[in-house]
């Protein structure tokens, strides 16, 4: 079966490199296929991102296509092209202008990982009402008004305002005590600074928090040291962690480490997906890993162990993230779209995606909460996802019914 | 005048561009190739913004993006908080880059060369920081559903590509206007020797802080007219490296310095990177960015000054060889039937116990002078008796540690070189320092703009200048192909053309042969017939005593004789100082 799954990849892999030279040719080949877009970072800094994104997309194509393409549309193959969006906001916005020029019957997109370039790239999409589905947090892109983007992951503000609440009644449901203090190790970049601004002010008082260790530091960190030290002294019941880049939050581990405070004794939490990245594992280990928890928009939930197994079978990578897991689930909406509208006219499939409420199927399975979005195009009644470091890998623990571990909260 | 006909070369040449560029607006069939067009044009003029400043005075800045983000948060602010149209607010945003300009010129100007360029890296990366500090981090331009155009939101994509265009030709005819200008022309004179330029009066400082105003005000308003075609705006898209790089890389490939340079980088490399990314991006990722470097590398090395100059060279060789090779013109001199003496006047220079020491060493120590008006004075003394040192602190490229220094009854001492110029003082150099990719005739205007109110009256008195030293039939040659006679003359007519009235001499005798000696003398005997007053520093001794009325000896630093030739080369002390003790003895017992 993996056999003949991976040739049949290969054959198409190539089919669709030959396509690249002789388009036209294949298209009428191939008369009866729905394309859809991804537009992703490829190359440059997010290269990696948009490669994950990419494998997720192709295993759906894979599953659409060898289960008889979409039914309503009388068993038409799905056919996903790609484009990249590169590093900059410029390349993002010429990449979505040149599919929208290149491919005039596209149903619908997906992309393009970095806010910013999501931002640019919806401009253009918005403007040819073609529906788009990002994992995008920014608020502004579901802030404008559009009418055809429809945001998957809840957006920045919303996590910055949940992660704690839910951090909070995630230790009461593991140790049957809510914490009182916290300490706050911040950088003092953009997202750190807005995540954690409306904690100081206010936030943390209303959670019946005490702040007892406030520290921000300007990137790189040198020595961590102090840091710590004021951890130490200050005890707080756990520890806010908000770095953005890598060795700084290695620095911080480390240190930790070194004065026994690691390993769960002061309990860590983070946010955002790269607190969960195959790349961090490389270059902290598990070891000093072990417990971290951090908040996400999505990861891997419960009933997608098959999934899980499969993803990793096939791109070799050590566990499933949010990259891969929204690759393949942002265009199984668009699929279920078209399924529901029975055509893939981009407005019809955009009116499916408005009604759509989903909470079982191939879609729904890919995302915590139902797959409904309000006018903004945001999804409603999405839970708060915690993952934590266990044995080298970062797995869901909260909410419990999602949960494919159970989570640990040391008491101090 | 050919200038005036080169001019209208080039505006032939903007209006043929911009009906081109509409032409093949109108062909294209797709919105993609509209917006990689008003790209083209809209980075074609960022480039154009930087060669004003970088091309023409050779300040490179590695920081445009200062001005460009600055111009594109103008509108994306403007719009978000105050709900301005960018109608309003691209104008704006060329004010607050030219004001940009004019903030970071002032500390920065103090720096040269790579510390320039450096410096200026600094700038955007940290107006970045500012601006995501300031928490716009992205900054989307609303869209108005209700009165689009009033916020320049086109559906049709040719309407950006017409702004992008009306922007790109504003640029080139400010950068024509500018070429063809005392602007210009000050510009060059500063990349190719700002020392020589500031000797000659210009005033750098000015020159260097209005091209970078100028400079700062055009990237801006492209940058505003980015933001309204990008639509959103981050600190990375802005102000990031990548914007400062491609301003540098699209004028070094089509040619730093000239008016279609930046012009012809835009419309290959854009494209180029455009299409590789398009047509490589997915298929293998990160390739693109190797076939454009390599493209970038090829081009260089096939060009290394860039496409422009490469293809003008060409066509000027071509152009050569098909006419018959023109014999170098003979250069007629000024001959003189027999020198005029003019009575000398009142004291016009004036050096009071200047001193000026370098570490331990005392370069002048205690130096009095006086020049008569009209006189012919020379200095004179071995290597390192303080001869050039006394000149740079005269022309104040030196400023004395102590003593006075007056002219016509003005003190000197504290005064820039361009005003020291301006005052009446020539001066010409050791080593020639010419502008060497300019004409004669243009390295002589540069040094007539200090003594004339409009471009005119400067072309005029250069042309005069250039006759009066006789090298009117070698006015169109480029300086670097000159002989050292030819430019020691000229560098004599770009301190002449102002008509000062001192001029200061340094070593002009030096490296010529014994026939364009009598050239160069008779020149300077011509100035003095004509009432200007001459300080020269010689080696050439027995043509120095025919020529001068007086000369001054140094040595170490110290005036040790001062007379007219004839007793001066006889004093003992001097034959010491220049030939050692040995023949001073010699020469006394000659003489006994």
């Amino acid at each position: 079966m993996t056999n003949k799954l991976t040739r049949r990849a290969v054959t198409r892999g190539l089919a669709l490199t030959a396509g690249a030279l002789a388009m036209p040719a294949i298209g009428r080949a191939q008369a009866k296929s729905v394309k859809i877009a991804m537009i992703a970072p490829m190359s440059g800094p997010w290269a990696r991102q948009g490669q994950l994104l990419r494998m997720g997309a192709e295993m759906l194509q894979d599953d659409v296509n060898s289960g008889g393409g979409i039914k309503s549309l009388g068993g038409a193959k799905l056919e996903i092209v790609y484009a990249d969006a590169g590093d900059s906001t410029e390349k993002a916005k010429n990449a979505a202008q040149r599919l929208l020029s290149d491919e005039p019957d596209l149903a619908g997109g997906t992309g393009a990982w970095l806010s910013s370039f999501t931002l640019a790239v919806t401009e253009v999409t918005e403007r040819a009402q073609l529906p788009w589905l990002t994992l995008s947090y920014s608020d502004a892109i579901t802030n404008r008004g559009f009418k055809f983007v429809f945001q998957t992951s809840p957006t920045a503000e919303h996590q910055a305002a949940e992660t704690l609440p839910t951090a909070l009644k995630l230790a009461q449901a593991t140790t049957g005590k809510t914490p009182t203090t916290i300490g706050i190790i911040q950088d003092n970049t953009a997202s750190p600074v807005s995540f954690a601004k409306p904690l100081r002010d206010g936030g943390l008082d209303k959670l019946g928090l005490k702040l007892v260790v406030d520290q921000i530091f300007t990137p790189p960190l040198s020595d961590a040291t102090p840091l710590i030290e004021k951890v130490r002294s200050g005890k707080p019941d756990f520890l806010l962690l908000l770095t953005s880049a890598m060795p700084d939050c290695k620095l911080v581990l480390e240190k930790l480490d070194e004065f026994n405070l690691s390993h769960g004794k002061v309990p860590l939490v983070g946010n955002g997906a790269p607190f969960g990245s195959p790349e961090l594992l490389k270059t902290i280990g598990p070891e000093l890993l072990e417990g971290l928890l951090f908040s996400v928009a999505n990861w891997p939930i419960k009933g997608q162990e098959d999934f899980i197994d499969r993803f990793k079978k096939k791109t070799g990578e050590p566990f499933l993230t949010q990259d891969g897991l929204c690759g393949y689930g942002e265009p199984a909406i668009l699929v279920q779209a078209m399924e529901t509208a029975g055509s893939a006219d981009r407005l019809k499939v955009a009116d499916a995606i408005r009604a759509m409420d989903l909470t079982t199927g191939r879609a729904a399975q890919c995302f915590p909460g139902p797959i409904k979005f309000d006018d903004k195009g945001r999804r409603v009644d999405v839970p708060m996802i915690f993952a934590q470091w266990q044995k080298g890998v970062p797995v869901t623990v909260f909410p419990t019914d999602l949960a494919l571990a159970k989570p640990f909260w040391p008491s101090v | 005048m050919t200038v005036s006909q080169a001019v209208r070369r080039q505006l032939w040449a903007i209006l043929g561009f911009a009906i081109a560029v509409l032409a093949l607006s109108a062909v294209l069939r797709s919105d993609y190739f509209e917006l990689v067009l008003t790209q083209v044009l809209l980075w074609a003029v960022l480039s154009l913004a930087w060669n004003i400043l970088s091309g023409y005075s050779g300040y490179f800045s590695f920081g445009h993006a200062a001005f460009w983000g600055l111009g594109a948060y103008t509108v994306a602010l403007g719009m978000l908080h105050f709900n301005l149209s960018p109608w309003v607010t691209i104008p704006a945003g060329a004010i607050v880059g030219g004001l940009a300009g004019a903030l970071i010129g002032f500390p920065t100007f103090r720096l040269r060369g790579h510390y320039f360029a450096l410096a200026m890296l600094a700038y955007p990366l940290a107006t970045l920081y500012v601006f995501q500090w300031l928490g716009y981090q992205e900054i989307p331009l609303p869209m108005k559903r209700e009165s689009p155009i009033l916020y320049m939101q086109f559906s049709n994509p040719r309407a950006y590509v017409a702004l992008a265009l009306g922007l790109l030709v504003i640029s080139l005819l400010i950068s024509l206007r500018v070429e063809n200008s005392r602007f210009g022309m000050s510009l060059l004179a500063i990349k190719q020797n700002e020392p020589a330029a500031e000797a000659a009066g210009i005033n750098t400082w000015r020159w260097k802080m209005l091209a970078l105003i100028l400079s700062g005000a055009l990237a801006a308003t492209a940058g505003g007219l980015y933001a309204v075609v990008l639509l959103v705006v981050t600190p990375e898209a802005v102000f990031g490296m990548l914007v400062s790089a491609q301003a540098l890389i699209l004028a070094l490939f089509g040619g730093v310095g000239s008016l279609w340079g930046p012009v012809i980088g835009a419309a290959v490399l854009v494209p180029l990177a455009e299409g590789l990314n398009a047509k490589l991006g997915n298929v293998l990722p990160g390739i693109q960015g190797v076939v454009y470097g390599f493209a970038i590398i090829g081009i260089i090395l096939w060009a290394p000054e860039g496409v422009f100059w490469r293809v003008r060279d060409r066509l000027v060789k071509a152009k050569l060889a098909s006419r018959p090779p023109a014999k170098p013109a003979a250069v007629p001199v000024a001959v003189l039937p027999h020198e005029r003496r003019q009575p000398l006047g009142e004291d016009l220079l004036v050096l009071r116990d200047v001193g000026i020491s370098f570490g331990g060493l005392r370069a002048l120590d205690g130096v009095n002078l006086a020049v008569p008006e009209r006189g012919l004075y020379g200095i004179i003394g071995p290597n390192g008796a303080g001869k050039t040192t006394l000149f740079n602190v005269i022309n104040g490229f030196l400023a004395p540690e102590r003593g006075a220094i007056t002219f016509a009854g003005e003190s000197l001492v504290g005064l820039r070189p361009n005003q020291v110029c301006r005052r009446g003082i020539g001066r010409t150099f050791q080593v020639v320092r010419a502008f060497p990719r300019m004409t004669v005739l243009e390295n002589v205007i540069v040094g007539a703009f200090v003594g004339a109110t409009d471009d005119d009256t400067a072309r005029r008195m250069a042309a005069t200048a250039v006759d009066r030293v006789g090298l009117s039939a070698r006015a169109d040659a480029v300086a670097s192909g000159l002989t050292t006679r030819e430019l020691r003359l000229m560098e004599l007519a770009r301190a002449l053309a102002p008509q000062p009235r001192l001029m200061l001499l340094d070593e002009t005798l030096a490296g010529l042969g014994h026939d364009d000696l009598d050239d160069i003398l008779n020149v300077i005997r011509q100035l003095r017939a004509d009432g200007v007053t001459v300080l020269i520093i010689e080696h050439t001794m027995h043509a120095m005593v025919q020529l001068v009325d007086h000369f001054d000896v140094l040595d170490h630093g110290r005036l040790i004789a001062s007379g007219p030739p004839d007793t001066v080369v006889r004093n003992p002390e001097v034959i010491e100082a220049y030939l050692g003790k040995k023949w001073a003895e010699q020469v006394s017992e000659a003489a006994k």
